[in-house]
């Protein structure tokens, strides 16, 4: 149990340290600008496995999350850019081009770039909020709550595709201002950037592995295996679910404020279907019961889609590949690559120990005879 | 404080038109070991999931430690004081044993408290004096899943007995138990009457007999008869519920 742990924190330090000395190796701000983003979409991969793996809520709407805490960070960047078309007011481009003669009150906070900061992962955590408490205070379990999950983001991404005035409509928000934080500038093509992100990961990968360690985990956990059992010991389900919901939609929140950063723009393909679904497939590959697999999962995943989109020879073939390869992963490892890694593990240990007790047979059948 | 722990006044509940329990009155004293007995159907397993919330009640009233109880949800049922061992043992068959108890051991069940308590360590002492009482201190590392049925239904009552309420619910405890298993339960439970007041649905009229003070006779969501084993069982009214299924001792 505790050897575990051990075991545990070690891989997870490993992987932290890995991904923090990779600029080291490489030297290409194409290249580092690339990985950034990889890395980006495995803190969301960790926020799905925290509700989806541990307390078995599946969100297919975490872009909703992921794209609000985007845009948060989208409209901070947008008002520090140096406008062109309106003078020294300030008014962001498509604004003007909608006729728009103000700035919204709702612009207005995002002046300030630490409340940007704070609203990027305020904003999502009381969204899933409000939609956890309706969720799990109703009781809607299991595929009901996916769909609903599922709906609300679409709901969300229409809207900001319908309010063109206030969000820049489909074109999203582009033209961004450099996030800096007192002296330093995060140019998105440089390793800055990348050490933003990668300790980011870090972080937020410990976060959610200190949550699930402690009682909260193991309630969650609980609630996984049998819902209706935990009420009676007086846990409150509801809350405890809304909970992990809040912190997993924080999570993907920063996520979203980084991957603006990192890309330069905000759009609401963002909060789309097909980003959602490529998030639960990551984290199924990766192994949803484990957050250091679900991130590995994002970054083979992304990893292998961004090397065979951009080869020529697989241009028309590819999306073909990575559907083939997701579904004999998950034919073959019902718990991704996380799972198969432990019962590998299990397997080399457990025929170490069975060859030692050979060894000492051995021995002892020598002394008799 | 009176010490009726567990009140029932009038209590009726339907499903749809059908009367599952009806006018149902039923006392139990603090410390008390109650056994619920009746033919298949009698309500016995709808009346504990009216005590713990699981079924809410159509009409009547339950009181718990003087207070009403009927209008709260499970947690709070729960938080209250009341534990229930469901029919089909419930544990949670991903966690280990010892994860397990740590679930059941709920005295602080709230969140915050919870984000900062790690590991099963706070009770370790307590946990394996559960598991010795249960037998299981040789499988606390195993998951619940490789458990026999009869470990798994003393987990479940292990697990009960971690949250430690003032008011068991036992449903069917023994079902699936060998004999041997069965009297060791029946020890078990006689050394729980006085610190805890047990309520015990069973079936196996020996073990009923074992372990009973007081009998409460169900049939057709009606309290029939109420008294000691050799009462009840020479109750006519009792007599005539069990009739076609050879009488009270073969239930």
């Amino acid at each position: 149990m505790h050897g575990k742990t051990t075991t545990q924190l070690a891989l997870y330090g490993a992987f932290c340290l890995a991904i923090l000395l990779a600029p080291l190796v490489v030297d290409n701000a194409f290249l580092l600008n690339k990985y950034a983003r990889y890395l980006v979409l495995a803190i969301v991969a960790i926020s799905l496995s925290l509700s989806w793996g541990y307390a078995g809520i599946l969100n297919l709407g975490q872009a909703a999350t992921f794209g609000i805490g985007s845009y948060c960070m989208a409209m901070a960047l947008k008002l520090k850019t140096i406008p062109v078309h309106t003078g020294p007011d300030g008014l962001p481009d498509f604004m003007v081009w909608n006729n728009v003669t103000e700035l919204p009150w709702i612009w207005q906070p995002f002046h300030s770039l630490p409340f940007a900061v704070f609203a990027g992962i305020a904003l999502p955590s009381l969204f899933a909020g409000l939609i956890g408490w309706f969720i799990f205070g109703g009781r809607i379990t299991g595929v009901y709550a996916a769909i609903i999950t599922l709906a609300v983001m679409v709901v969300l991404n229409l809207v900001i595709v319908d309010q063109q005035a206030y969000t820049g409509g489909f074109n999203g928000i582009t033209d961004l201002a450099q996030f800096e934080v007192g002296e330093v500038a995060f140019d998105a093509y440089s390793a800055s950037t990348y050490y933003l992100v990668a300790i980011c990961l870090a972080l937020t990968l410990f976060l959610a592995l200190v949550i699930t360690k402690s009682k909260v985990g193991l309630v969650l956990q609980a609630i996984r295996d049998q819902e209706e059992r935990v009420r009676f010991f007086g846990y409150d389900v509801a809350r405890y679910k809304t909970f992990v919901f809040m912190v997993s939609a924080g999570i993907a929140g920063i996520a979203g404020m980084l991957y603006t950063i990192v890309m330069e723009f905000a759009s609401p393909t963002f909060l789309s279907v097909p980003l959602s679904l490529s998030i639960v497939i990551w984290v199924a590959v990766g192994g949803r019961q484990s957050l250091l697999g679900a991130a590995i999962g994002a970054l083979i995943v992304t990893g292998i889609q961004g090397a065979l989109s951009e080869s020529e020879a697989f241009l028309d073939t590819w999306t073909l590949i990575m559907g083939g390869l997701f579904v004999i992963v998950v034919l073959v490892m019902p718990k991704g690559l996380a799972g198969a890694g432990e019962i590998l593990a299990r397997r080399i240990f457990s025929s170490q120990r069975s060859s030692s007790d050979r060894a000492e047979v051995g021995s002892a059948v020598e002394r008799l005879s | 404080m009176s010490s009726q722990q567990l009140l029932m006044k009038d209590v009726c509940v339907s499903f749809s038109g059908f009367k599952a329990i009806s006018e149902l009155n039923l006392t139990v004293r603090q410390g008390e070991l109650r056994c619920l007995i009746g033919p298949n159907g009698a309500g016995k397993t709808t009346t504990l999931d009216l005590i713990c919330g699981k079924t809410k009640i159509t009409s009547g009233e339950i009181i718990f430690n003087g207070q009403p109880i009927h209008r709260l949800k499970e947690y709070k049922i729960a938080r209250a004081g009341i534990g229930r061992k469901f029919q089909v043992p419930s544990v949670f068959r991903e966690l280990s044993v010892r994860e397990n108890l740590a679930i059941g051991n709920s005295r602080d069940p709230g969140i915050l408290s919870n984000l900062f308590r790690y590991g099963t360590g706070d009770a370790i002492e307590q946990t394996e004096k559960l598991a010795k009482l249960v037998n299981l201190e040789d499988e606390l590392d195993k998951p619940a899943a490789y458990l026999s049925h009869g470990q798994t239904q003393w987990l479940e009552i292990a697990l009960v007995l971690a949250q430690d309420p003032a008011l068991v619910l036992m449903d069917e405890p023994t079902a699936g138990m060998t004999a041997q298993e069965t009297r060791k339960t029946a020890e078990l439970f006689i050394r729980l009457r006085g610190q805890h007041t047990l309520i015990v649905v069973e079936h196996d009229m020996g073990f009923v007999r074992d372990i009973a003070e007081t009998i409460s006779v169900m049939h057709q969501g009606r309290l029939l008869a109420e008294g000691s084993v050799d009462e009840v069982s020479q109750d006519p009214l009792v007599r005539e519920a069990y009739l076609g299924s050879g009488g009270i001792g073969h239930a």
